[in-house]
Order: structure tokens, then sequence, then C-alpha cells
């Protein structure tokens, strides 16, 4: 009769936490409903207390299974411009939608495991970015980070993962990861410094962030707006307009230098210079200052600016478009330097799917081939299987923690996990040898024969893979901790269990 | 012990040394290939995109590779074009795009080309810079080396004997040496993912090797040939297992992901010299070794 020593009570306890923290309690595959995956700051959805990883369950007493599902019914409600009220039904409590507009959020399916697949499987957008012509320091580079972070947020894509990373070399970058789906712009959103200039001739007015500006109007129709539309040059040009509030110092300085300008000759009622807007040196728009406001201490003033499109749908659609970034640059302010993309990936979603399916078969076909080996080699029914079964609880482990410490397994990852159970099974084949051995040794003994060439091998092993924990940016991360976690499971569970099992057996 | 396997032993005991002049004449041949090798291309491997500098699109729809190819020839620099396709339908699920240009340039070419425009729904992009690929590229190879040395200094604080420590690294060496030339000779252009392969071979050739030299140098009772072909079993065994799962997952993603197959072919061939290198050479050094001992 097989006894269940300590050492498989740990393989058996630390299996079930895995699947628990794989599957989630209760199994999350048996949820119904969405996930919301990134809430816009500061809109209404956020006020009203949607926030991201909540779960719709139902929308005004229908249930929701699908995202298509979630998607026409908020469709069907929302066209009309008016305020609607919407009860949403979340796991534990419930929301009650009051608005003009569709909520804006990002959401999902549910996912049915907490594994999550890395960029190159699933898709999304991938970026490293470095100062141009400067080496940054620790410091810069966290500021950096909180500045971009910063940024995303306020142009509403939240479902961003912004971190700072360095190499062998010392090079600091910044990485920035998006799931899912690549926003448009993103390259233009990264790289841009964001230097947003208000200048009258030479002089600089103000410039964006919190120094100049107080506060900048958004989400709010009646102080930032599209405000109107027409044709030109055979497309469609829409103007935007919205209000932005200057510090003390700022309206002091707008009101010191608009003293000394004239009076407009050919339009009489502005003064001699208008307002330039410059963003990264670019100037985007000019705006003529009412003769009014000369000398004046004013803290509101009016920003306004276009977007062109072949027709007018896309032209409101532009407009709107920039009047965000530019609501954004001047909310965040400047970064003090130019910044380079060095490694860009936007990876497309629409193969994730079969993708995983194709990994999945691999490490089956795999198993089974060493299934076969395995069975031809020992032919005992007890014994193989033993062997098998111990790998594939290796596998489910290294993804509960995986899962558990919120990894995304990418495609090195996965090699990791492959190279991991392979030489699992080399060293229980060890291990299930030694045991055989005709020595006038004790079992017991035979199989510390055993652990110490498989001792020897995970520390040649661990050595090898330390470097990767920092070359080449961190890319290679993955998989240098995969293996790691792998081979480090395999010495202090499941190598010990598979003797034990062994000892069993053999006894 | 059968009779057959005294004779075999018996055949292994009058030739083990002389069996050396093989690893050792391909050895000699991989260091005069690659110092040739490196000569006429400035460097150890075939880089590719991931390593030099460029972009690589993938295109998920059905296009004629040769016409891309020509189309695009003289656009863009150093285009190279293949198809990735389905396993068991054959079908055509995409085309992937490699240049030295840069990912704006790259777009607005393709763009022009397929007449359409190219967003996350249709085509994904990879771009990677040149300085920062060649960081990469020296960073990883530092990476092998420190792992390379700590792995030799493992051995080294494990048998605390010089020859048969020696003997391990050596067929580490070798191993990752001739898949290094195999790899060439195929015209292997080798990306990131293909270096961490090579790293993944230091770990798994030394496992047999320690399996034997353990037996070898610390088992009692058996005799020297017993001990070997007794590790032999074990080895083969672990090797094949290894091999096997490998290949048949190489085959498997063949057709979709060329950072596996990448992953997996250095592996494959890895492996088969890893079967040459650890019962052809390291088994000759220690047996000698063990021999020279003993008088």
């Amino acid at each position: 009769m097989a006894k269940l020593t300590f050492r498989i009570w740990i393989l058996i306890i630390v299996l079930i936490l895995s699947l628990i923290s794989i599957f989630g309690l209760p199994p999350s595959f048996l949820e119904k409903g969405i996930l919301i995956t990134g809430v816009e700051q500061n809109s209404s959805a956020f006020e009203q207390g949607l926030r991201q990883g909540q779960i719709i369950t139902a929308i005004d007493g229908k249930s929701i299974e699908t995202m298509d599902d979630f998607s026409k019914i908020i469709q069907e409600k929302y066209p009309s411009g008016s305020e609607v009220k919407t009860i949403l039904n979340l796991k534990n409590s419930e929301i009650i939608y009051f608005s003009k507009n569709v909520p804006e959020i990002t959401f999902s399916n549910i996912p049915k495991t907490n594994l999550k697949a890395g960029l190159d499987i699933s898709g999304g957008a991938r970026a490293l970015i470095q100062a141009q012509d400067k080496k940054l320091s620790t410091e810069e580079i966290n500021d950096l980070v909180a500045i971009t972070n910063n940024r995303f947020n306020v142009y509403g894509i939240s479902d961003i993962k912004v971190s700072p990373v360095s190499d062998l070399s010392g090079n600091q970058f910044m990485l920035i990861e998006i799931a899912g789906a690549t926003p448009k712009d993103l390259k233009q959103l990264i790289e841009q410094q964001g230097k947003f200039e208000a200048k009258i001739g030479n002089e600089t007015v103000f410039i964006g962030g919190e120094r100049d500006i107080a506060s900048v109007c958004r989400n709010d129709a009646t102080c930032a707006a599209i405000t109107a539309c027409n044709d030109a040059n055979g497309g469609s040009i829409c103007n935007f307009q919205f209000s932005i509030y200057l510090s003390d110092v700022a309206a002091e300085k707008h009101a010191e230098i608009t003293k000394k300008l004239g009076i407009n000759e050919s339009n009489s009622g502005y003064l001699s210079q208008p307002l330039d807007l410059y963003v990264d040196d670019k100037l985007v728009d000019t705006l003529l200052i009412s003769k009014d406001l000369q000398g004046r201490v004013t803290t509101q003033i009016s920003i306004s600016g276009s977007g062109v499109g072949e027709t007018e749908e896309e032209a409101y659609s532009i407009s709107k478009e920039n009047m965000n970034k530019l609501q954004t640059i001047l909310i965040t302010g400047s970064l003090p330097y130019k910044l380079e993309i060095v490694k860009l990936d936007t990876i497309s979603p629409i193969l994730g799917k079969q993708f995983i399916k194709i990994i999945l078969l691999a490490g089956l076909g795999a198993l089974l081939a060493v299934a076969v080996v395995i069975f031809v080699r020992y032919r005992k029914f007890k014994e193989s299987m033993a062997l098998l079964l111990t790998s594939f609880s290796e596998i489910i482990i290294i993804l509960g923690i995986a899962s558990m410490i919120d990894w995304n397994l990418d495609l090195l990852s996965i090699a990791g996990i492959l190279a991991t159970v392979g030489t699992g099974i080399d060293q229980q084949i060890i291990i299930l040898d030694e045991s055989k051995q005709r020595v006038n040794l004790s079992v017991k003994e035979k199989l510390k024969r055993a652990f110490t060439i498989i001792l020897s091998a995970y520390f040649t092993a661990l050595v090898s893979l330390l470097p990767l924990l920092w070359a080449g940016a961190g890319l290679l991360k993955g998989f240098a901790i995969t293996t790691i976690i792998g081979i480090t499971v395999g010495i202090l569970i499941t190598r010990p269990a598979f003797t034990d099992i062994i000892k069993n057996i053999e006894e | 012990m059968t009779e057959e396997n005294q004779q075999t032993k018996n055949w292994h005991d009058k030739y083990y040394k002389i069996l050396l002049i093989i690893p050792a004449i391909l050895i000699i041949f991989s260091f005069i290939y690659m110092v040739n090798f490196y000569n006429q291309h400035g460097d150890f491997i075939k880089k590719d995109i991931s390593l030099t500098g460029g972009t690589s699109v993938t295109l998920y729809e059905k296009l004629d590779v040769l016409e891309l190819k020509q189309g695009l020839q003289d656009k863009l620099q150093d285009v190279n074009v293949r198809e990735v396709y389905d396993l068991i339908t054959k079908e055509q699920k995409a085309v992937i795009v490699e240049t030295i240009s840069g990912a704006d340039e790259t777009r607005n070419v393709l763009e022009n080309y397929l007449k359409h425009e190219l967003s996350d729904e249709n085509s994904s992009f990879e771009f990677t810079g040149s300085s920062l690929s060649k960081g990469f590229y020296k960073q990883l190879l530092i990476a092998i080396l420190i792992a390379f040395l700590a792995m030799g200094i493992v051995i080294f604080l494990i048998f605390r004997i010089f020859m048969p420590s020696l003997a391990v690294i050596l067929s580490a060496f070798a191993d990752i040496l001739m898949t290094l030339v195999t790899v060439n000779l195929l015209g292997i252009e080798v990306s990131t993912a293909g270096i961490v392969a090579f790293l993944m071979l230091i770990g798994y050739s030394v496992d047999t090797d320690i399996l034997l030299t353990s037996r070898v140098l610390k088992r009692e009772g058996d005799s020297l040939n017993k001990k070997i072909f007794d590790s032999f079993k074990t080895g083969m065994t672990m090797t094949l297992t290894a091999l096997l799962s490998v290949l048949v997952a190489l085959f498997i993603v063949r057709s979709f992901s060329s950072v596996l197959t990448q992953i997996f072919t250095i592996l494959s061939i890895g492996l088969v010299f890893d079967i040459f290198n650890t019962w052809i050479t390291n088994v000759s050094i220690i047996k000698w070794y063990i021999k020279s001992k003993h008088g």
C-alpha cells in the first residue's frame, strides 16, 4: 500500500494551490459577464464609480454573457444625445450610470484563467524608449515613467504598463506595454516631447504644465467643444475650442506683455500681435487677442485649433483627437529632453487564439513523444505514469506561480517552460535509473546519490541563466524567470516527491 | 554480463583513444571554419533583423510571396519575404516581410504597394533600432560568456578534480561550437531567440556529462565499463526524450512561429551533437584518465 509521505503531500498541496491560482476560486470560467479593462480618467464613467477590474453581469436587468451583448445594448441606448439612465449590475453591487455618452470604458470577455499571454502571442504594443543624446539617471527615468503614465491616463489609455528597465551596459530605458489593440497615434504620443509654448512675438507667455496652467477644461461641453465644421479644399475642416485657466504668475505675465502692444491696423478690434501656440517648436495655431484684454490680468484663455479630413465625420473625429492631444500636453507639461523610440512592436491580436492553440498542441505533442520513449524504455506502467504525471504537475505549478505573480507568458517564457520540463524529465530518468541499480545499497542511499547529480545540474543551469535577467533591456527576462522558477520548483518540490513515489513503488 | 556486452567493451577498450580523433578533427575543422566565417562576415553568425536592426512586418492576407518580393526589392533595403501557413490545411495565413529599413518607411512602401491602409487589424509591425540591436547582440554574447564561465566554475566545484571537470567543459564547448558551425552551414539567420537557444544548450549539454562523470568518479563497486555503459543507458534515454519532444514541438510550430522554430531547431542540432560529445569525447577522456590513474 502506497503511503503518502510528507514530500508527496507538499506536491499535492502546491498542485492544488496552483490550480486555484490559475483558475481562481470559484473558477472564473464559470462566471458570466464582461470585464472592464480600462476607464477613462475624469470621465463620467469614472466619476460614477466604474473602475478597471470590475465585472459587469447585467444591464438594466438583462444579463450579459458576451462582449457583443454588451455593445449591442449600449449602442441601442445611446444615440439620442440626451441623458439616459442605465443600471449596471456588478458582481456584488450595482451602479446607476447617468450620462449623455456611452460609458468611457474598454472591456473584454472574462478571461477563463488568470494566465496572461505575452504581447507577442495575444497582441498588443510594446515600445522601448531612450532619451536622445542623453544618458538618464535612475531618478530621471523614474520621472519620465511618471510623466508618461500621467500622459496616457490623461489621454484616456489606462490599460497600460510603463516601467523603467536597464541593461547590462547600464543603459536606462522606459518600457511601455499595452495589451490588446494598439491605440492610434501611439508613436506620436510616446515620442512627442510635449513642449507647449504660447508666445507673443518672441516672448513666451506661458507653457504647458501645472506651473503656468491651473486647469484645463475637458469633457465639459460648455467650455470644450467642436465649434464648427466647414467644407474646405474638397474636404472638411472642423474647429475646436476649449478654455484653460492660467496661474496667477502666468496671467500677470500675459498682462505685462500685452500692455506693450499696439492696435492691429487692419482689424481694430484686436491687438497688433497675436498669441502663437507652438507644440514641440511647431506653430499649431495663431490666436488674435481682443483689445479689451490689453494689460489686464486675465486667467481664462480660450485655446482653439482644428482638424482636417476627407469627410465631415472624419474631420470631426480628427479635430476631437487633436483637442485631446493638446489638452493632454497642456495638463502634463513637457519633458526636459527629446525621446527616441529604439524598439516598437505592434502585434495584431487577430492570430492570438490560434497561436495559443498551436502552442498547446506543441506541448501536448512533446509530452506524448516523451511518453513513448519512457514506455518503450521502462515497459513498466506505474513508474512511467509516475514520471509523466510528475512532469505534468510541474507544468501546472509553473503556470500557477506565473499567474500568481501576474507574469505575462511570452514566446520565450514558453520555450523556458519546455526547457524546464525537459530537464525535469531528464532528472527523473536519473532518479529512476539510480533506484534500479543492482548495487548493495538501500533504495534510500541510491536515491540520495541521484540527488547529488541533480543538484549539480541544477546549479549549473541556474548560474547560466542569471546573466539573462539583465541582458537585452530585460526583454529576455521572461525566459530567465520562468526557467528559474521551473527548475527551482523541480528541485524543491517535484523531484523530492517523485523520489518518494519511486521509493513507494520499489519497496 | 552477456558475451555480447563483453565483446563491445573489449572493442571499446581497444579503440577509445583512437575514437578521440573524430572529435579532435571535427573541433579543428570547426575552428578553421569559424575563423574563415568570421573573416568573411565580420561576425560569428549571420544575424537576422532582431540583431541588426530593422523592421519585420506580418501581413495577415494571402499574397504571392515571389511577386511581393519583386515588387518591394528596389523600394526597401534587403527585403526578405516568407509565408506563414496552417500546419494541417497548408492554407496561407500571413506573409512576413523583413527589411533593414525603418518602420515608417516600410509602412509607406507597403501601403503604396498593397493600396490599402495597414492597421493592427491586418498587420503586425516589429521595429528594432540598429543601435539598440547592436547593444543587444553584444550583451547576449557577454551573457553567454558569463553563463559558460559560471557553468565551468560550478563543474570544478562539484568534481574538484581537474581532468574530468575539464572533459565536461570541453564537451559542452565542442557541443556549442559544432552547433554553431551547423547553424552557419545551414545559412540560418540567428535571432535574439536563437542566441537564447545557445544558452539553453549549455544547460542541456552538461546534464549528461555530469551524470557520466559522477557515476564514474563517485560510484564504487562496478567496473569502469559497467559504470560507463549504465550511464550511457540513462543518458541516452534523457537525450532521446529531449530530442524527440523538441522535434515534435518543432514540427508543430514550424509553420507558425519563427521565434520558437529557431529555438527548437538549434536545440535539436545541439542535442544530436550532445550525444556525440558525451559518449565519444567525454567518455574517452574520462576513461583515459581513470585508466592512467590506476596504472
